[in-house]
């Protein structure tokens, strides 16, 4: 018979935490391709005033471009109109209607920088701390350390709304050198959310259930003849699997939440490439995720790399997740959880505050990749909202003050888990590996 | 579950530095120990043996008992072929035991060396090594419609035994070598499987000396064990090997080109086309076979290599040239090329290739290394736990003609890998091998033993590689999405064959821990989760070997489910089930027929019961 018993209560596989943590779940709202941080978060009246002017030539000293030609170049304005929000005073553009008003709830980090201007090594960095593929991404080191809360799902799950898919792929929910149950399991929003989890059409709830015990049965007796280990885990494996079987598809069935959450989140919105009701759903079910003990969860919207057509594309990109990010912080705050619920939005580099005169582009109507300042911002899970930490300088081409490093946002983010960066090691081919490598010191300005 | 990172910036090593010099074993020349003189002489049937059992007798320990004869013939098969003996060879094996144990375990092992199959088997093995995909890996992932040309250049140096430095050499340095062949050509392959980052706007001498810092580490990984990509940024901080030698190994691999060249095929198989455009109105252009090479630059085209300044290319440090690591035997005088190279790995003096190569095959065959660090040698690795043999087996590798196929059969000749695997001391650790390791089969094998009992099974050896089903949502997170399914037989190839889209991987392969072949990898990890239980209750292509066998257990046994249970043990498990087993499962069946529509359902899902057992999947 399947044993009711919390089988991840035994797991003792995972690391214990250094100090108390602050946040217990994440919810990584990551924005592929480089949000541009001056149409949204970072106004700059100067690089209006300076639109069509040359970029100073001691900025661009040594500087690399994916595509803009260097000598051409000119800056180009923002259209956007900034107001100010909160009690705090926050800054964000006429495109973010629904954030705003959270003003109060999140820390806007604007001096974030890196050193990848490139998208999936960019992307790579942050979400693993390298830029190279074969390295564990955050949500899997969390796991690690953690372990899953979840008696029945995935302690780590991924799930997507592609434009044009991901440059990493897989890769982009690895575990990399880490054992594989610590990888992101791929969630749809609909029909079978994970992979073979539907019983074939053929096999009823029932015959399943007989199935597995009998499997089960046949293990113990096999355990009993030659004591392997393996077969004990092995059990334990088809039970978490069977109710991974009913926790999963439960998960998914929205049809007990209020017509008032659904209108929230933007459920219902309509549009031709049906990513607002997408990504609408991808929020409800994060929240339902990190409700049911999932450790982390990853949302993926591709893109924001907005070479061209920027203003036009960054208000769609707008339109689909300003909605439903903002209900989720409502959402995760009506119920308590935003306390303990880490929440993290940003890409993996900003935009330029030049146009982008790639050749063969016949108008400027976009920015490049830009790794030298760029916008995130955290809510929830010890963070002091109501604070924007950090500022660029007058065009907002570097940061002028509070840089924080990709390595230095992870470093933060473990502490908040109640880890020591220094201390959350994995041990891999003779040496002890970790998230931020040899960097990385915690932002103390970001913790409540 | 190690898996070797190149591609490391900054290594770091939270220990203290640790004064190591040429005295660490690996280091040290390889010796040609006596065989020890041990008390169970009855049990040394190789030896590894004698060498096994001086260490277990010196802990008051035996061997355990050989196992039985349809155990070790299920080993024999998923150690040399990766696949399950049929019904036919089980009782041919049976009745030879009878007349004469020694010649018929021995006749089969030379048949099973012989098998086409156990090229597949070690093949895949060396393509975990060599990192091999059939696409890009990065942004673009562009695929590789030729890399399988390489993939079967493997498979068949190993079906024909190809000495290893041979082996090794051709896959260096086959460019080099006095009028190359075209298989000579192909070798080379082996450097072209690296990652290759094509996106748009990319520092391109960036990407170009991350590909050559990665063939360097993986050449360390493969040939000598050794984590040297450490040094890339600094010297290397607990093994004798400098950053500068780190540019120095770096030198021999900085003057390539990626070559594609076109080759004949000794088979015509049904060719890869190149994607069209859609409204590319240019009629079909016969394919011309492919091979992706690697040749050296022409002397005009040669670049210097510096050392890069905290491994940033951008800040080019002191000039060096080709040399090899200092704690390692001496570089010949002459030529300093690749091919000087590949060969000087192969000089009598080498203390490491060949124990390197001979921990791989022995950890293939015991379930862990003598080295149980196969990737690191080095100061940090863990020491061998039978320093003698390692080296015994060292030496009788390089005196046997660097032949893996004499090696393997060394191995399985033993006593000790005929051992029973079953686990009478739970407390005991086996390091010093009182017993065989169980483990479970690799991710391929997983699918091909699945293929093969349920009868689905294509054998065809080699080709273009093939794509399964996949269900969209797994297809659409990469970026360039074609998923072109395969029809016919080709659904039920080999796990081998599988298109490796480093973006998409196959589901499948990925959850039963298959490496992810960004970086060279000499050991998998071996997991054990409820993505696997739920693969293989669930998974279309696992139900549909289930639907398979049991249409014809029921067609071959109608009603007499005893029948049915005995044969779908020999087919899956390779033995008669015990009693308890058939009482278990007839009352399983006798349930399921209450629930399923119909008899042969009910024998469906009692055949699914059996090919969801531990057992099944594993090696004992």
């Amino acid at each position: 018979m399947l044993r009711e018993d919390g089988l991840l209560a035994e797991d003792s596989s995972f690391q214990a935490p250094h100090f108390a943590p602050k946040a217990k779940r994440c919810i990584y709202l990551f924005m592929e391709g480089g949000p541009s941080q001056m149409d949204l978060f970072d106004p700059k009246p100067k690089l209006n005033e300076l639109d069509g002017q040359p970029m100073p030539e001691s900025l661009l000293e040594g500087v690399k471009f994916a595509f803009t030609q260097k000598e051409s170049a000119r800056l180009l304005g923002s259209p956007r109109t900034f107001q100010k929000y909160g009690q705090c005073g926050m800054d964000m553009s006429d495109l973010l209607p629904h954030l705003s008003n959270h003003a109060d709830d999140i820390a806007l980090v604007r001096s974030m920088y890196c050193d990848q201007f490139n998208h999936l090594p960019g992307q790579l960095l942050m979400l693993t701390g390298t830029p190279f593929r074969g390295w564990p991404t955050l949500g899997s080191w969390l796991n690690y350390g953690l372990g899953s809360t979840s008696r029945d799902l995935p302690g780590y799950v991924a799930m997507t709304t592609l434009g044009r898919g991901l440059p990493g792929g897989a890769a982009s929910w690895s575990s990399g050198f880490l054992p594989s149950n610590y990888s992101g399991a791929l969630f749809r929003n609909e029909g079978s959310p994970v992979l073979n989890l539907a019983n074939p059409d053929e096999i009823s709830p029932e015959m399943q259930k007989r199935t597995i015990d009998a499997v089960n049965e046949l293990n113990r007796q096999r355990y009993g003849e030659v004591a392997n280990p393996e077969i004990a885990s092995r059990i334990k494996n088809y039970e978490l699997a069977y109710r991974m079987q009913s926790a999963a598809p439960e998960l998914i069935d929205l049809s007990d939440e209020s017509a008032a959450t659904k209108e929230a989140y933007g459920l219902d919105r309509v549009d031709k490439t049906g990513f607002q009701a997408s990504y609408a759903r991808n929020c409800l079910l994060a929240r339902r995720l990190v409700e049911r003990g999932t450790r982390f969860v990853t949302l993926f919207l591709s893109t924001w790399d907005q070479h061209s057509k920027l203003d036009s594309e960054l208000a769609t990109n707008t339109k689909i997740s300003d909605q439903p990010v903002a209900a989720l912080l409502q959402d995760l705050k009506d119920r308590g959880l935003l306390d303990e619920t880490l929440v993290v939005w940003g890409g993996e580099f900003g935009r330029t505050p030049l146009g982008e005169n790639r050749s063969g582009f016949k108008t400027v109507t976009g920015r490049d990749h830009h790794p030298y300042s760029f916008s995130m911002w955290m809510a929830g899970g010890g963070i002091k909202g109501g604070q924007t930490l950090g500022t660029t300088d007058d065009i907002g081409w570097g940061v002028e003050e509070d840089p924080v490093h990709v390595h230095d946002l992870h470093a933060t983010i473990l502490h908040l888990f109640g880890f020591d960066h220094e201390e959350l090691t994995y041990r891999f081919q003779g040496r002890d590996f970790r998230l931020t490598d040899v960097h990385g010191k915690v932002v103390q300005k970001l913790l409540a | 579950m190690l898996r070797f990172v190149s591609s490391l910036i900054f290594c770091f090593s939270i220990l203290p530095l640790v004064a190591s010099d040429s005295d660490h074993w690996a280091f040290r020349p390889i010796g040609n120990p006596p065989v020890p003189v041990v008390k169970s002489v009855g049990r040394v049937a190789s030896p590894i043996d004698a060498f096994v059992l001086a260490k277990l007798e010196a802990a008051g320990w035996n061997l355990s008992d050989s196992a039985a004869p349809q155990l070790l013939l299920r080993r024999l098969h998923l150690d040399l072929t990766g696949l399950l003996p049929t019904s036919e060879d089980i009782h041919a094996f049976e009745n030879g035991w009878k007349a004469d144990p020694k010649k018929t375990y021995t006749a089969k092992v030379d048949e099973l060396l012989a098998s086409p199959h156990f090229g597949e088997q070690w093949a895949r093995h060396w393509l975990d090594i060599a990192r091999y995909g059939d696409s890009d890996g990065y942004l673009g992932d562009t695929l590789r419609l030729w890399a399988w040309v390489y993939r079967d250049w493997v498979i068949d140096s190993v079906n024909q035994d190809q000495p290893y430095d041979q082996f090794s050499i051709e896959q260096l340095a086959g460019d080099l070598l006095p009028n190359p062949s075209q298989s000579q050509k192909i070798a080379t392959g082996f450097h072209r499987n690296n990652l290759k980052n094509t996106e748009a706007g990319l520092d391109k001498e960036l990407a170009r000396t991350k590909q050559v810092v990665d063939r360097v580490a993986t050449t360390g990984n493969a040939w000598l064990g050794l984590t040297v990509a450490c040094a890339e940024c600094h010297d290397h901080k607990h093994d004798p090997i400098s950053q500068r030698e780190f540019f120095e190994l770096y030198a021999f691999f900085n003057n390539t080109k990626d070559s594609d060249i076109s080759i004949k095929l000794a088979k015509d198989w049904p060719l890869p086309k190149p994607a069209k455009k859609k409204d590319d109105k240019k009629k079909d252009e016969p394919v011309v076979p492919k091979a992706q090479t690697l040749v050296s630059l022409s002397e005009k085209e040669f670049r210097k290599t510096h050392i890069h300044i905290r491994g940033d290319y951008s800040r080019p440090g002191e000039e060096v040239s080709s040399a090899t690591p200092a704690v390692l035997h001496e570089f010949p005088e002459g030529k300093r090329d690749r091919l000087s190279f590949a060969n000087w790995l192969f000089s009598e003096e080498n203390p490491l290739t060949s124990r390197v190569v001979v921990n791989q095959i022995w950890q293939q065959l015991l379930g862990s290394g003598i080295v149980s660090t196969p990737d690191d040698f080095g100061t940090h690795g863990n020491p061998p736990s039978h320093p003698e043999l390692l080296d015994w087996l060292a030496t009788d590798f390089r005196n046997s003609g660097w032949s893996r196929k004499k090696l393997i059969r060394q191995i399985v000749m033993s006593s000790t890998y005929q051992q029973s695997s079953v686990n009478r001391h739970p407390d005991r650790p086996n390091e010093l091998l009182w017993r065989q390791n169980s483990f479970r089969v690799n991710a391929e094998a997983v699918r091909d033993i699945h293929l093969v009992a349920s009868g689905l099974f294509t054998p065809t050896v080699g080709g273009p590689s093939v794509y399964p089903p996949l269900p969209e949502f797994v297809t659409a997170v990469g970026r360039s999405v074609k998923w072109p399914e395969s029809k016919g037989p080709n659904r039920y190839r080999r796990g081998l064959y599988i298109f490796l889209k480093r973006t998409v991987m196959y589901p499948m392969l990925t959850t039963f821990d298959a490496p992810d072949t960004s970086v060279s990898c000499s050991r998998r990890e071996m997991t054990n989760t409820p993505m696997q239980a739920l693969t293989l209750l669930n998974d279309p292509v696992f139900f549909e070997c289930a639907e398979t066998l049991g249409r014809e257990l029921h067609a071959t046994h109608q009603d007499n489910v005893e029948a049915a249970i005995e044969d779908v043990f020999q087919r899956c498990l390779n033995r008669e089930p015990f009693p308890g087993e058939v009482a278990t499962l007839s009352s399983a069946h006798h349930d399921l027929l209450q629930s399923a529509k119909d008899p042969e359902l009910a024998m469906i899902a009692t055949a699914r019961v059996v090919m969801n057992l531990d057992e099944f999947i594993t090696r004992d």
